[in-house]
């Protein structure tokens, strides 16, 4: 019996906690109300200082307004370019802006140092405690800062930056692509020279071929040879065939006719999808062939195909389209008439 | 406190049996109270160490690149009130690369109609996948001036078929599955795209929340101003929903345990729902079933996965506010959980599932199979014997606990999340008046809810199988 009221009283007490609490934030929530005006006030007193006037003739701002100065900084940074996003930003450090944000570096959130990583890295001055973050504790502000880094000319080296992205956990995020093709816009060879690291995941490697494939021709020859040799890869082949078939050079034309015939049906629909890209006219015979795949994305990559190649493989969708196998009439039919709308 | 048709000097051996009755509603209730309680700890650890939320512009500069193409698959059957705002809303969506295919799945009224005559569409012609199954195809429908959209004609079908047919169609990786009548926040794609973006190789589906538009205004197919609704029933609907998606679904998410994605809302990669056959046919419970059967498919074959909720997305959707329409809700959702239930029984504490067939498993059985058997024996029968002298009041106070108090904090508790980590009602007395109807549901509202379930256990007996229409007021426009 004493369990049972036990049961009674715990529950009571429970929800008398549980309003209790609310009842807090409720308060605190009328409170921060009347912050939020003072907060809009703020706003409106500091738009005009950050928009015009000489940076010489600003005072720093107290504690209070600058957290409002920093927000309203980043806003408008993320709507303007060129000169006046300069003027903007030199308006900002005269206020204070960039010390508050270097000391938001240290701040116990993860979200306040994301968001401080992302505003400094608009500042010129502040490549050092940027660079700082890539030590970070948390992997969205080590790729956060990664990225900002990566669009700088003075970046640190793309192996550097991989072994502080992978500290603790490895990083798979796809944004690997968007960090390793800016790198690649400052430093190409450096990319290519994560492909031969052997202590490097394959999911970095990959990053890095995509953002290669981006560069045009230039690392067709290594991309082709990469995707023939990645047979006993079945999840990454797929991949790097539609990586060359970006490069669109024919220097990858060989592996991609290979890649028509593997026995993996993602690698052929890749190849065939590769074929489209870097408008193999030889291929049209392969792809032809391909219409009557047992699987259906290969039998749509290789009519889509067709249609890219240009008049030879339209021929060859029209040749199709009269053939008594209804799989194959049926691809190509219907490729033709996308085609025509 | 006695009554006067109290049994005198009840013998032993009927005390005894109405204890053990009392006993066992008194446990269940409580071990489901206990899962909730830890589901609320795993949420609040979910949304603390959540990554940090971005502004939709951050969002948008970093994934542009690499965000993976979406189709919107959005299933229409008699929405000729909504479906030009809600395709308009869609087409709006901030996303770099998406496709929102509309399915009109054989609707009676004026659906495709409207769409044509509205979007200068025509009929075009399209290459497309028979993997899953579903009715024929009627036609499809196109503008060059609107190449992200798609209207293909179906026969009619169902939802779930009428989502297969939208699979077949889609060319990207993944797919959304959304109802027509819904309202997506305009970054809500960039958000739920989240863990697919971070783990590409594991994530196969994620779930986003979804709130209640009913009060709020409309303008251009996006909710312009969030109010509460008048009506009580919309109301305890806001409550309700936040228990689910921000306690339960956010908690399960975090234990990798979530049995059920809204059909509502969800991200899904297309290759796995198309090694599973799609939607299943002839259940009313196609989206908590097609998340079992991914469970199933990736456990049998022992690959690693992921399926996540993320707490950010919203998606809007008008909800029931008559007391007729809700019930059918309600005895339509408890049916499609016993129909899945009893499909995939064969996981239920099954160690070869993993969490899926201990915690999932765990609480589908707990709330949604014995949950409203117990509890409305539980109604009947504590009062009853209490009255007649066979329970002490003790019991009495140990039932009321279990079914109303322990409620209580738990719903406020929520209520304090939200308002922790999420702070979506802009003012604060609409925080207060949830918290209101939060202890008011208890009274009233849930022993009919309660009783809304116990049909569907009647009609998941008697196979009763319909759509079971739901009647569309429209949004409110500002």
């Amino acid at each position: 019996m004493t369990t049972l009221r036990d049961l009674w009283e715990v529950s009571l007490a429970l929800c008398l906690l549980a309003m209790a609490a609310l009842l807090l934030l409720l308060l605190a929530r009328v409170l921060s109300a009347r912050l939020f005006d003072r907060t809009s006030a703020s706003r409106r007193r500091l738009l005009p200082l950050l928009l015009d006037g000489d940076p010489a003739e600003l005072e720093p701002l107290g504690k209070r307004e600058l957290q409002t100065a920093a927000d309203l900084t980043v806003e408008i940074a993320e709507m303007t370019r060129g000169s006046e996003r300069e003027a903007l930003l030199a308006r900002a450090t005269a206020l204070g802006v960039t010390d508050l944000l270097i000391v938001q570096l240290r701040s116990g959130k993860a979200q306040s140092r994301l968001n401080a990583v992302e505003a400094l890295s608009m500042f010129e001055g502040s490549h050092d405690h940027v660079t700082g973050a890539l030590d970070d504790r948390n992997p969205d502000v080590r790729l956060t800062a990664a990225l900002a880094l990566a669009q700088h000319a003075n970046a640190p080296a793309p192996l550097d930056i991989v072994n502080k992205l992978n500290v603790g956990a490895e990083e798979n995020s796809l944004l690997l692509v968007s960090l390793m093709v800016d790198l690649a816009e400052t430093d190409s060879e450096a990319v290519a020279g994560l492909l031969f690291e052997k202590d490097l995941s394959y999911r970095v490697k990959v990053a890095a071929m995509d953002a290669l494939s981006q560069r045009g021709g230039e690392y067709a020859p290594l991309l082709a040879h990469m995707a023939r040799d990645s047979g006993n890869e079945p999840d990454l082949q797929p991949r790097m065939f539609r990586a060359l078939g970006r490069t669109g050079h024919p220097a990858g034309a060989e592996a991609i006719m290979e890649g028509l015939l593997s026995d993996n049906w993602t690698v052929r629909a890749a190849a065939a999808e590769a074929v489209g890209n870097t408008r193999l006219v030889a291929a049209a015979d392969r792809l032809s062939a391909l219409l009557n795949d047992p699987h259906y994305w290969v039998r749509y990559r290789a009519s889509e195909a067709l249609l890219r190649i240009g008049a030879r493989g339209v021929s060859a969708l029209r040749d199709a389209s009269q053939s008594e196998d209804p799989i194959v009439r049926s691809a190509a039919s219907k490729m033709l008439a996308e085609g025509r709308a | 406190m006695t009554f006067d048709f109290a049994i005198p000097d009840p013998a032993g051996w009927m005390v005894a049996s109405a204890e053990a009755i009392a006993l066992v509603v008194i446990v269940a209730g409580l071990l489901q109270i206990v899962f909730y309680f830890v589901l609320l700890l795993y949420a609040g650890a979910a949304l603390g160490t959540r990554p940090p939320v971005a502004r939709s512009a951050t969002l948008w500069r970093r994934y542009s690149e690499q965000a993976p193409a979406i189709s919107v698959l959005a299933p229409a059957f008699n929405e000729e009130l909504t479906i030009v705002e809600s395709t308009r809303s869609l087409l709006a969506l901030q996303y770099p690369d998406f496709e929102v295919i509309v399915i009109n799945d054989g609707s009676k009224d004026g659906t495709l109609a409207r769409l044509v005559s509205e979007f200068g569409l025509e009929q075009v012609d399209r290459f497309v996948d028979r993997s899953v199954e579903h009715a024929p195809i009627r036609g499809f429908y196109a503008s060059p001036r609107l190449p992200r959209l798609l209207v293909v004609d179906k026969e009619n079908g169902g939802k779930a078929d009428a989502l297969n047919a939208g699979i077949n169609c889609t060319r990207t990786a993944l797919f959304c599955a959304i109802d027509a009548d819904s309202i997506l926040e305009s970054d809500a794609l960039l958000r739920v795209v989240r863990p697919f973006i971070d783990e590409p190789d594991l994530t196969i589906a994620a779930g986003g929340t979804i709130r209640i538009a009913n009060g709020c205004k409309v303008d251009s197919g996006r909710i312009s101003d969030i109010k509460l609704p008048r009506n009580f029933l919309a109301l305890v609907q806001i409550v309700e929903y936040l228990r689910a998606f921000l306690m339960a679904r956010v908690g399960l998410g975090k234990m990798q345990a979530l049995t059920v994605i809204s059909g509502a809302f969800g991200l899904f990669r297309r290759r796995q729902v198309v090694e599973v056959g799609g939607y299943s046919h002839g259940t009313v419970g196609e989206d908590m079933e097609l998340v079992l059967k991914l469970h199933r498919l990736m456990r049998e074959a022992k690959r690693d996965y992921r399926i996540d909720f993320i707490a950010e997305p919203v998606c809007w959707t008008e909800c029931p506010d008559t007391l007729s329409v809700l019930g059918r809700q309600r005895a339509r959702w408890q049916r499609g959980a016993l129909e899945c239930f009893v499909k995939h029984k064969d996981m239920l504490f099954n160690p070869r599932y993993g969490r899926i067939g201990i915690v999932g498993f765990g609480h589908i059985l707990l709330v949604d199979v014995l949950g409203p058997l117990l509890e409305v024996l539980g109604y009947i029968l504590v009062p009853l014997l209490w009255a007649l002298g066979l329970l002490a009041l003790p019991w009495l106070l140990a039932f009321l606990a279990v079914t109303f108090m322990f409620g209580v904090s738990l719903s406020i508790a929520t209520l304090v999340l939200e308002e922790i980590q999420l702070r979506r009602f802009p003012k604060a007395r609409e925080l207060a008046m949830l918290a209101v109807i939060a202890v008011l549901e208890n009274f009233g509202y849930r022993q009919l809810s309660n009783l809304w379930r116990l049909q569907g256990w009647w009609q998941f007996i008697r196979k009763q199988q319909s759509w079971g229409t739901m009647t569309r007021k429209g949004f409110s426009t500002s």
